[in-house]
């Protein structure tokens, strides 16, 4: 997609976004509640028209949402959107058949994402009595009867337990090795860091950056970055730390206070110097930046609450 | 053929939903039941039992709500998290609007004529069995599609709910089943030839007294009004769901 605008009335959803998306890789897309990941993947299925901009599906811009496209395409949604009434077998029986797929061939691909999801032994049984990673499962199973050519997941382990998390991360992995291109919305930077081939950043309606988990964090390579645990948080003089010399953000969470500085500026004894002067000091540690020290340079926001800013 | 793939799962999530077989089903066989012990050998002067009457009227009166299933299933699909999934399907989504109202219809009629074999096997109600049937499919008809239009036309799904309950309920007590309605030209109206509700019982009543002019007429205004109500429901299907 390609300069792509969206507006909900005068919030502005999409704000000139451009996404590729290439034959076999797993592009994580990571933000915040709010970003416009949602309102993205329905723009790139045709759910909802966009006001401006390009789209082009399996090398299609021309009217991409045609049928013959979107038996190529599958979605996991961020909400669960399987039958309550229907067991996991019919569950994906239904999928199954509204694809066109039939006879033997249906039921080999009903088996076949049940065993996938771990679900074959829950077959004949109904989503109400499943935990909710099960359901999670499920509602992925729903969109691979098919074999999409690209899955579109729509956080796809929000609200889960860690080892169907865990199991539903290495089913991405070995959809991506059987062939499948994957697109992982998510808010969960962990979780991109484990699969994503790239990451894309975004926040509020704009692309903030995109690359390789290493391309990315080397990025802010050029940064230092000291937490420090002190007594008080509340006497830390915030302000005057950010006004030394090459202190680029302040974030205090909790008992510990992070600073970030340009790389080389020589400015560690300044800032330990001045929280002692405050409150006493318990410890100190540097760190290497992750995916969440990437999204909080570029943005000025914490990943996980999405929303203040830090 | 895609469309027909669902039918079989449509028809099975609406068997499944155990509160609609309560509320259409159960409840109007415990109705029917406590009714035969009330009126249970009461005859009129002319020999009627009253038993009859009023065990029909229950049956086609249950018909009024048989709409809230295609409603509900209609609202699930296409006005709920169902509906991102439902877009990214490879089929035609008024088709399968339209497969869930049949489902819904043929299940409401279905329910009806269970009714109709409880009373006619169990309570001894003598049928006319064809017509019957004609007449209940009409009635099941009317109620998909009015509740739809509701469902089509607002907002809020809870509106919709409380419409298609004003739609049943209404047209019950304007019939005068209730309590007697005042004597003028509207409520006369509304309790005869402006009712679905009478239409129907007319119908029947008609038919059985061998008045088929008389049976045609109510039914044939029933089915105008269903081909009437079809074409606003699909002017709104298609603003809402196409």
């Amino acid at each position: 997609m390609q300069g792509v605008v969206k507006r909900y009335g005068n919030a502005v959803a999409l704000d000139y976004v451009d996404l590729a998306i290439y034959e076999g890789e797993i592009v994580g897309l990571l933000g915040p509640n709010g970003a416009g990941k949602t309102t993205l993947i329905q723009t790139m299925t045709g759910m909802v028209p966009i006001e401006r901009g390009t789209i082009k599906l399996f090398g299609q811009s021309n009217n991409p949402f045609t049928h013959a496209n979107k038996e190529k395409l599958g979605l996991v949604t961020q909400e669960i959107t399987v039958y309550d009434e229907l067991t996991a077998k019919e569950n994906l029986q239904f999928f199954a058949g509204v694809y066109g797929l039939k006879g033997s061939e249906r039921k080999e691909r009903v088996q076949e994402a049940l065993a996938f999801v771990g679900l074959a032994e829950y077959a004949d049984k109904v989503p109400t009595k499943f935990s909710g990673g099960m359901k999670r499962r499920l509602n992925i199973a729903c969109a691979l009867t098919h074999r999409p050519k690209l899955l579109i997941m729509d956080e796809p382990t929000v609200g889960i337990d860690p080892q169907s998390r865990n199991h539903i991360l290495e089913s991405v992995k070995k959809l991506q090795e059987q062939g499948t291109t994957i697109l992982y919305t998510t808010h969960y930077m962990e979780e991109v860091q484990e699969i994503a081939s790239r990451v894309v950043i975004m926040d509020q309606g704009q692309m903030i950056k995109g690359g390789t988990v290493d391309q990315l964090i080397q990025s802010i390579q050029h940064e230092e970055r000291i937490h420090i645990d002190v007594a008080d948080t509340s006497l830390l003089p915030v302000e005057q730390l950010q006004s030394i010399a090459g202190v680029m953000h302040v974030d205090v969470a909790g008992t510990r206070v992070t600073v970030i500085s340009t790389a080389g500026s020589g400015n560690v004894d300044r800032i330990l110097s001045l929280v002692k002067e405050y409150t006493g000091v318990l410890g100190i540690q540097t760190e290497n930046p992750d995916l969440e020290d990437v999204f909080l340079t570029l943005t000025g926001k914490q990943l996980r609450d999405g929303g203040g800013e830090a | 053929m895609r469309i027909l793939s669902t039918v079989q799962f449509t028809g099975l999530r609406m068997l499944r939903n155990y509160i609609v077989l309560l509320l259409l089903l159960v409840v109007p066989i415990l109705l029917i039941t406590v009714f035969s012990f009330i009126l249970a050998g009461v005859e009129t002067e002319t020999g009627e039992k009253p038993l009859h009457g009023v065990v029909k009227i229950m049956v086609v009166s249950f018909q009024l709500f048989g709409g809230s299933i295609v409603m509900s299933y209609i609202q699930h699909e296409f006005f709920t998290a169902h509906r991102m999934r439902l877009n990214m399907i490879p089929i035609r989504k008024e088709l399968y609007a339209f497969s869930i109202m049949m489902c819904g219809t043929v299940y409401s009629i279905l329910l009806g004529v269970i009714l109709m074999l409880y009373s006619q096997f169990a309570l001894g109600i003598p049928w006319n069995w064809a017509w019957s049937i004609y007449v209940i499919t009409l009635m099941a008809i009317l109620s998909s599609i009015v509740c739809l239009i509701f469902a089509l036309a607002v907002r809020s799904f809870k509106l919709a709910e409380r419409l298609s309950e004003v739609y049943g309920v209404g047209f019950i007590l304007l019939a005068g089943l209730f309590f007697p309605m005042p004597d003028n030209a509207f409520f006369d109206f509304m309790g005869s030839y402006g009712n679905p509700l009478m239409l129907a019982m007319l119908s029947i009543q008609a038919i059985e007294q061998s008045n088929a002019g008389e049976a045609w007429f109510t039914a044939n205004i029933l089915l105008g009004a269903v081909v009437l109500l079809f074409v606003l429901m699909l002017v709104l299907g298609r603003r809402r769901i196409g």
